[in-house]
């Protein structure tokens, strides 16, 4: 029997023949600076399937807004990436987002059409010169329609679905006249307009207030029921992924150091800087222990040994195996893979999948 | 032998880190501005231009107060090193005068006697840095005893003026007026800007209020009529260092204001910034808030902005001396010098007296790239 | 004075604060008739989302701002008792070295072009003019050890520091005086989720060790939980509720802190939490709604609460809130883990 996945709405999947909707493999990204070649992704491989939400944790520094970034490619020109990112579209149709041109028409065709982004600071994403509903139906006239009224009822239509009140008052009001969760409610419907296959989420909640980020969040999980999309969630926020995600992939100096399903990373993780990050977080209600912490600092991404990055701040290591080369993820256990020489696996009560 | 090298490396590499990680905002901002070529290549030449103005009385072969009525609009004179035929060393020829149809002056060579040019002559006495006294000059045609002339002999590098004086000496001396009235004019406005601004933007309220009013009526003012105003009001008959000071103290006055400006908003900002909150809190007075967290704050910009305000200044100076508001004979500044170049045949004839328009020119231009400079360096923390 | 529940003497009484910010155009209480006690020795939280007055408040309370109405009575090490709004100019100087704060953002608490030990040293220079140098070498030294910082990194400058570290050299600039109360505004809010476990541990350190009280503002839920013993919950400047940290998270009486209590995400994947949800927008402070502020978005209300003003009191056993239906509704907490 092959393993199966079950995702949060109860579909049962086989592991095999999921369709990946994105599949990014060795993605590096280097910078030329005049100290050296500062490397801020040195390797990051995850796969998005559809209709599920993997979230992407990791803390400053570990590259994961400028993983996100390439794959829409609107990162600085100084950034020389290399590797694969494998986009399947509805039609089966699969393309390396890499091979497109930059700034190409090819690329254009792909941003806020078929892959979209939402920020974490919705009062920089809108020109606070333009009216909400003018910087809406932009997007609509460059991919769908450029009958004015059908885009119009497009956007309105969509206002409504992310629970705008009175959305034709809104179309008509510029940026400053909206709170920061109408806002970020009416940056999502932006994002939507054209129906995309996958939605990335860079920190979209970091900057709003608990209750509205509540909000936020039930939001999408519904729309991502309704549109039937994927979403690519990018927070430092563990409490949301816990919600929030499916799977989860951890990131850490540049590379994915685990990924698992939501509940194995919270219950099971195996990986030492993935225990540490778990352990540093306190969880409302729980019992009041001290922190776990991590000693050290985050290194800089410049000039790295080729040994595993989490050496120097690892407390189970071994200092014959884990410093001679950098460790790459592999299978630790059902759907779930590490890049650790030692990875902690706990005994797992229930049934075992047959490999 | 490879660990050896790679342990170099390192060690260089922890070195370099630890540097970065001890300098101070000044140390990083040197850094920064060496290596900005053309705020180097300016500094430079700034230096050279002071220096020049230091040491004018000595490298100018002529001075002030020396005239030559036979040289009078001469053109500059053609340095030859062969004599008929013989190897001499640098040498000029006196100018033969001849008038055309129009009446205008036609100089050729003489080219019968030579004049050697030595190093180190003796000439007029001067007194440099106001307290040597000395006649020596770098160079220039010696001293010799000739019948049936009047006039020395002169090396023209740069021509010569209606009085015959000699045009490059004047540039190297009237350098000293007009690169030091900016300089000190600014000086003075840096300092009444400080004080001036620092109260208002520490201060805030009334205090604020009122001053910001006085600064916009004077700088609503227009410059050129009130230049005039001022100048008219310097009374007639008093000296030259008198004039001089009268002149820096008006250019400063005016430009004030503007400095003060900066140094207000800069504090306002720096005003809300935590650490100063924490340094309140931690007892210190508001005296030595100013002196050790806010002014240094400010402090790079405010030298960004002077740097970028000198050249207004040597502008000013020169074109108040050229509409002959500003520096009075026997003194001499560029602008004075350009006062000759007031009408269309003057220049046609005499060419040569627009150069000290090259020097205000270079000057205003070494300035503002050294300012581009500054102000790249000045935010070392980005 | 003492306080009732742990019995130990009260440190900080504040009485009907608030601070009024107007200008031409309007009137914002930004602080708006706050009342609470600390017990020295414990940790306060006050939470709340943008524009509760939270941050305000600790402000008044450390008298970077003057505030508009109130009390706030401070108890000295030597015992006496101070009104910190009405108070004279040489003992303001005095309790200055026992009020200290610890601020939100690493990057801009610290000035940028002073060393570190210039930085930490500074409230020592400034309250103690005769300390000799060696002193005050030493003192330095001894704080930059205690809250973890290599010493022989004194004479760098704050942009060779990380942000952790940074928050650690400004909490040595605190405690360097050896002060009696901390308000720690947003202390860990800027800092990585790792670095924020090092600095709560720090501060839990620091405050057993040197008997430290803790006025903890923050708008994390789950480090307010942690960290505190009695926590105040805030809204549009008023106290809405305020009791000892277990029972207000697992039973508030104010429909607010339930609603709070609610929408923060748990680091859990098998817990899901019912959502209460909050109707509607935070009011504007400058156009606060007549009678219980919070009416407008609370899903209890009833007639009396849109026109009654509602006052802030004991239900029972140090527990305070401010609801006119505080007998009658009960309310969801978080579920606690035994």
């Amino acid at each position: 029997m092959q393993p199966t996945h079950t995702n949060k709405r109860g579909e049962e999947m086989g592991m095999d023949e999921k369709p990946s909707v994105l599949s990014v493999e060795n993605l590096e990204i280097s910078i030329k600076l005049e100290e050296g070649l500062l490397m801020p992704v040195r390797g990051v491989n995850f796969k998005l399937y559809e209709n599920e939400t993997l979230g992407l944790v990791g803390e400053s520094g570990c590259g994961k807004s400028l993983t996100c970034k390439s794959i829409l490619s609107i990162n600085e020109k100084r950034c020389n990436t290399t590797g694969t990112i494998a986009f399947t579209d509805k039609n089966d149709t699969t393309l390396n987002l890499l091979d497109l041109k930059f700034n190409s028409k090819e690329i254009r065709d792909i941003r806020g059409n078929r892959i979209s982004m939402i920020f974490q600071e919705p009062m920089s994403a809108f020109s606070p010169l333009f009216t909400v509903g003018y910087q809406m139906v932009e997007s609509v006239y460059l991919h769908i329609t450029r009958n004015k009224k059908q885009a119009k009822d497009l956007v309105l239509s969509s206002l409504r679905k992310v629970g705008i009140a009175d959305p034709e008052k809104r179309y008509t009001q510029y940026p400053h006249e909206f709170s920061g969760g109408m806002l970020q409610r009416a940056l999502i419907a932006m994002a939507l307009l054209c129906n995309p296959r996958i939605l990335i989420a860079d920190e979209p909640t970091t900057a709003l207030d608990v209750t509205i980020q509540a909000q936020i969040l039930e939001l999408l999980k519904q729309l991502q029921k309704d549109y039937g999309m994927s979403i690519l969630y990018i927070t430092h926020d563990l409490g949301t992924v816990a919600q929030m995600c499916d799977r989860v992939a951890v990131m850490y100096l540049g590379r994915v150091v685990e990924t698992a399903t939501v509940q194995d990373i919270f219950q099971n993780p195996v990986h030492p800087y993935t225990q540490g990050l778990i352990g540093s977080v306190h969880k409302i209600g729980g019992a009041k222990e001290r922190l776990f912490s991590i000693e050290g600092n985050v290194p800089l991404a410049m000039n790295l040994e080729d040994r595993c990055s989490f050496y120097d701040r690892c407390i189970r290591k071994d200092t014959k195996i884990c410093c001679n080369k950098e460790p790459q993820l592999t299978q630790v256990g059902d759907e779930h893979f590490a890049a650790c020489y030692q990875p902690e696996i706990k005994a797992r009560g229930g049934s075992q999948s047959a490999g | 032998m490879n660990n050896e090298k790679e342990e170099k490396a390192l060690e260089k590499k922890r070195l370099k880190q630890e540097k970065y990680y001890m300098a101070s905002q000044w140390q990083l901002m040197g850094r920064k501005l060496v290596k900005h070529k053309m705020a180097l290549i300016s500094f430079f030449i700034l230096g050279m231009l002071y220096a020049g103005a230091i040491l004018a009385p000595f490298l100018a072969p002529k001075g002030l107060e020396d005239y030559s009525g036979s040289y009078s609009d001469a053109p500059p004179t053609k340095i030859h090193f062969f004599h008929e035929g013989e190897f001499m060393g640098p040498f000029v020829y006196r100018y033969k005068i001849e008038r055309d149809l129009f009446e205008n002056k036609i100089f050729t060579e003489d080219k019968a006697v030579p004049y050697k040019i030595s190093f180190f002559v003796r000439g007029s006495t001067y007194k440099l840095l106001g307290f040597i006294q000395s006649d020596i000059h770098l160079f220039g045609v010696e001293n010799v005893e000739e019948e049936g002339v009047k006039d020395q002999a002169q090396v023209l590098l740069f021509g010569a003026d209606k009085l015959g004086r000699d045009l490059f000496s004047r540039i190297v001396i009237g350098s000293q007026v007009s690169l030091t009235v900016p300089l000190l004019g600014t000086m003075i406005s840096f300092i009444l800007a400080v004080i001036i601004g620092g109260i208002s933007g520490y201060y805030g309220g009334f205090i604020d209020t009122v001053i910001q009013r006085i600064i916009e009526v004077l700088s609503s003012f227009p410059t050129l009529p009130l230049w005039m105003a001022l100048s008219a009001a310097i009374p007639a008959g008093i000296s030259v260092v008198n004039v001089f000071i009268f002149i820096t103290i008006i250019m400063s006055l005016l430009s004030w204001p503007g400095l003060a400006r900066t140094v207000r908003s800069k504090f306002l900002s720096l005003k809300k910034e935590d650490y100063v909150m924490a340094a309140r809190l931690a007892g210190v007075s508001d005296a030595q808030i100013i002196r050790k967290h806010l002014v240094p704050g400010f402090m790079s910009y405010l030298i960004v902005s002077l740097t970028l305000g000198i050249p207004s200044m040597i502008l000013g100076e020169t074109s108040m001396s050229f509409l002959g508001l500003g520096m009075r004979a026997p003194a001499t500044s560029w602008g004075v010098l350009l006062q000759e170049c007031q009408g269309v045949s003057n220049i046609a004839n005499c060419p040569w007296k627009l150069i000290p328009l090259i020097y205000v020119g270079l000057a205003v231009l070494a300035f503002n790239f050294l300012g581009d400079g500054l102000r790249d360096a000045a935010d070392p923390y980005k | 004075m003492q306080d009732k529940q742990t019995n130990t003497d009260v440190i900080l009484k504040v009485e009907h604060l608030s601070k009024v910010f107007s200008s031409k155009k309007a009137h914002i209480r930004a602080v708006n008739d706050v009342s609470f006690t600390v017990a020295q020795g414990e940790t306060v939280g006050i939470v709340g989302e943008s524009g509760c007055g939270k941050t305000t408040l600790g402000r008044c309370i450390v008298r970077a701002y003057n505030a508009t109405e109130g009390r706030i009575l401070y108890r000295a090490g030597d015992g006496t008792e101070y009104d910190l709004q009405n108070i004279d100019k040489k003992s303001m100087q005095k309790i200055r070295k026992e009020v200290q704060m610890i601020f939100q953002d690493p990057y801009s608490s610290l000035d940028p072009r002073m060393t570190v030990f210039d930085i930490i040293s500074e409230p020592l220079r400034a309250n103690f003019k005769d300390m000799p140098k060696e002193q005050i070498e030493q003192n330095v030294k001894e704080m930059a050890v205690k809250v973890g910082l290599n010493p022989s990194y004194l004479k760098r400058y704050p942009h060779a520091f990380s942000g952790g570290q940074r928050q650690r050299i400004g909490i040595a600039r605190a405690l360097v005086l050896y002060p009696r109360l901390i308000v720690c505004d947003e202390a860990v809010s800027a800092l990585d989720v790792s670095v924020q476990a090092q600095v709560v541990n720090l501060l839990k350190d620091l405050q057993k060790e040197m008997n430290l009280t803790y006025l903890f503002i923050s708008h994390d839920l789950s480090v307010v939980e942690h960290i505190s013993d009695k926590v105040g919950v805030m809204y549009l400047g008023k106290m809405v509720e305020y009791a000892p940290s277990d029972m207000l998270f697992a039973k508030p009486f104010h429909p607010y802190s339930e609603a709070l209590l609610s929408a923060v995400p748990i680091a859990d994947p098998k817990v899901s939490m019912q959502r209460i949800p909050l109707t509607g927008e935070i009011p504007n402070p400058a156009n606060a709604p007549s009678g219980c502020f919070f009416h407008t978005r609370c899903k209890y209300c009833k007639e009396i609460c849109k026109t009654q003003e509602v006052a802030f009191v004991e239900k029972e056993n140090s527990h305070f809130v401010a609801c006119h239906l505080r007998d009658e509704v009960s309310l969801q907490g978080i579920p606690m883990e035994e």
